[in-house]
């Protein structure tokens, strides 16, 4: 009795050792700058001026009643909802042709996958080079196809700016969605789709009720990595749009960016990025609570 | 044989969708090396035209040497090598001591590593200024390496921890029974055994830091310290863009990350459908 508790011991001893600076540094980079973050969100903190007061709920009143606010909030929901639900469909179709074809599925997959690779600024940079309304490869294939008399300018046109920009989103993150729904794919037994052909199901049947239900799993996690994801990204669209045109793309990030290191505003700033954190927090219950329910029926 | 001649048609509509789908998703790398070999005229003149009639190399050299790009990808190349080298060291420890010795709240725990992805990098930016600044670490790498450590540490721990799970408790057993320590049978015998695994997290770490932006932006403040995509960047401040200058910076960033990417395709497939998460 005394030899397995002592042995239990230096197991948990070394196994602690193992994680002591990986916990560290949790606690060091994450837990402790959240913290603070939400004590800098209760004062006056500025950017450069040193002194600095405690001032209670002042900031979220005034984040809470400001329109800017709420077109931001707007934007950030309709910016992951749209985002999502195109990477998840294209990256979907891609990956079930990946899986059906009998040839060159390698070869497309890397194709596939290379927008995963590109930097922000890159991104950026490519498409607003592509986008550009004077040299602009698009713009100008389209005028010259007499689909548009004008050149359009995609990412300042109001009209165009924030689906162009979910577009390229889209365009980023699809291939993410197809790596791993593809891998998941490749884990559904195949006699199962030969018995229900058995069983006289039609193909729609099948896939609903083997494929669908097999990789749910893997959906449902990536559609929680991803909506935290694209909820707190900031550069692609910073970069590509800046924000604007007037606001037109401004999310949440890119909000309290531009209060915090542009107005310099650091108190207000780390109140918007606490409503922020809790936002998502909520989300991500919802997501886990769906997701603890699916795995309960697959047992 | 109808059933035979309609999945015909099937497997050719997939063809096809694959292949539209490849070319939209190719299109703006081939574009941007096209782009930068051509001279300005061509630019100006013939948007549609596929290859450059003359290539030059203007642009490399001058991005190269006039801009001193090669001091920023320098300092991209000691940042984020210094921070993957201490990523894959603390990410391998932990990854395996959460395997090895608490397999059971080692479930708990991915589920908080999770949830440490849900801060928003905007959040940590606050306190990661003001810090900084205190600490005396503004402008310097050893600063921008120690905020990359907030993000990369996570995700390499959870990366590591599905090739962990892969070991056989076996082996390490049979090690165990020869008299062999912990810390050995680690370095000796589970090491060697995931390395496939842990190459592949040193290099989605090393691409993620590379293109980090946001950190970069915010803590450093002199051309000379500029990781590269801060330093690109940099290069739409002035008045008139050089589009010839951007396009071949950008593939000079960009080239160091497709090759990598491809060299790890297939490890950084299917983590999320092997069970390292459930």
């Amino acid at each position: 009795m005394r030899t397995i508790s002592s042995k239990s011991k230096t197991l948990n001893t070394t196994g602690i050792l193992f994680i002591l600076p990986a916990v560290l540094i949790v606690i060091l980079l994450l837990i402790y700058p959240i913290l603070s973050s939400m004590y800098v969100s209760f004062t006056s903190k500025h950017l450069i001026r040193p002194r600095y007061s405690w001032v209670w709920f002042d900031n979220f009143k005034f984040v809470l009643t400001n329109a800017d606010f709420y077109i931001a909030f707007l934007n950030s929901i309709k910016w992951t909802i749209y985002s999502i639900a195109g990477q998840l469909v294209t990256g979907f179709l891609a990956a079930l042709a990946l899986n059906r074809i009998p040839k060159y599925s390698g070869f497309f997959r890397t194709l596939l996958i290379i927008p995963w690779a590109f930097p922000a600024i890159v991104i950026a940079f490519s498409w607003k080079w592509i986008l550009n309304d004077v040299y602009g490869f698009l713009p100008n294939s389209l005028t010259q196809l007499g689909l548009t008399h004008l050149n359009i300018n995609f990412l300042a046109d109001p009209a165009f700016v924030f689906g162009t920009a979910v577009f390229i989103n889209v365009w980023f993150g699809a291939p993410l969605f197809m790596v791993n729904i593809l891998s998941a794919l490749k884990t559904i037994p195949s006699d199962q789709y030969e018995a229900a052909v058995m069983d006289g199901a039609t193909s729609l049947q099948s896939f609903w009720f083997i494929t669908v239900r097999h990789i749910r799993g893997v959906i449902g996690l990536l559609l929680v990595l991803r909506t935290i994801w694209i909820f707190n990204n900031f550069d692609l669209l910073y970069l590509l749009t800046g924000g604007g045109p007037s606001d037109l793309t401004t999310t949440l990030p890119i909000f309290a960016y531009k209060t915090g290191w542009g107005m310099k505003q650091l108190g207000i700033a780390s109140a918007i990025t606490v409503i922020l954190l809790l936002f998502l927090l909520g989300i991500c219950l919802l997501y886990f609570r769906l997701l603890n329910k699916w795995e309960r029926e697959d047992r | 044989m109808n059933n035979v001649g309609q999945s015909k048609l099937n497997i050719a509509v997939m063809y096809v969708f694959l292949s539209l789908l490849s070319l939209i998703a190719v299109f703006p790398l081939i574009w941007i090396i096209l782009s930068s070999f051509k001279t300005s005229g061509e630019m100006a003149n013939h948007p549609l035209a596929m290859l450059p009639k003359q290539f030059t190399f203007e642009y490399y050299s001058r991005v190269l040497h006039n801009l001193h790009f090669t001091t920023n990808i320098k300092n991209s190349l000691i940042v984020s090598l210094s921070a993957t080298l201490v990523t894959i060291v603390v990410s391998a420890l932990a990854a395996y001591g959460i395997v090895r010795f608490f397999p059971k709240a080692g479930k708990k725990m991915t589920k908080l590593l999770i949830t440490t992805y849900m801060f928003p990098p905007i959040l940590l930016a606050v306190p990661y200024s003001i810090i900084i600044i205190k600490i005396g670490l503004v402008n310097t790498w050893t600063g921008l390496v120690i905020t990359y450590l907030s993000f990369s540490i996570p995700y390499a721990i959870w990366m590591l921890i599905g090739f962990f799970q892969t070991v056989p408790l076996e082996i390490e057993e049979a090690a165990h029974v020869d008299g062999a320590g912990k810390i050995r049978v680690f370095l000796q015998i589970v090491l060697p055994t995931v390395s496939p695994g842990v190459v592949a997290t040193a290099i989605y770490t090393f691409i993620n830091t590379w293109n980090e932006f946001l950190f970069a932006l915010l803590l450093i403040n002199t051309s000379e310290k500029m990781p590269i995509s801060v330093a690109l960047y940099s290069l739409t401040g002035s008045e008139i863009l050089d589009w010839g200058e951007m396009m071949a910076a950008s593939v000079i960033v960009i080239v160091p990350s497709i090759i990598f990417f491809m060299l790890i395709q297939k490890k950084i497939a299917g983590g999320l459908s092997d069970g390292s998460v459930k």
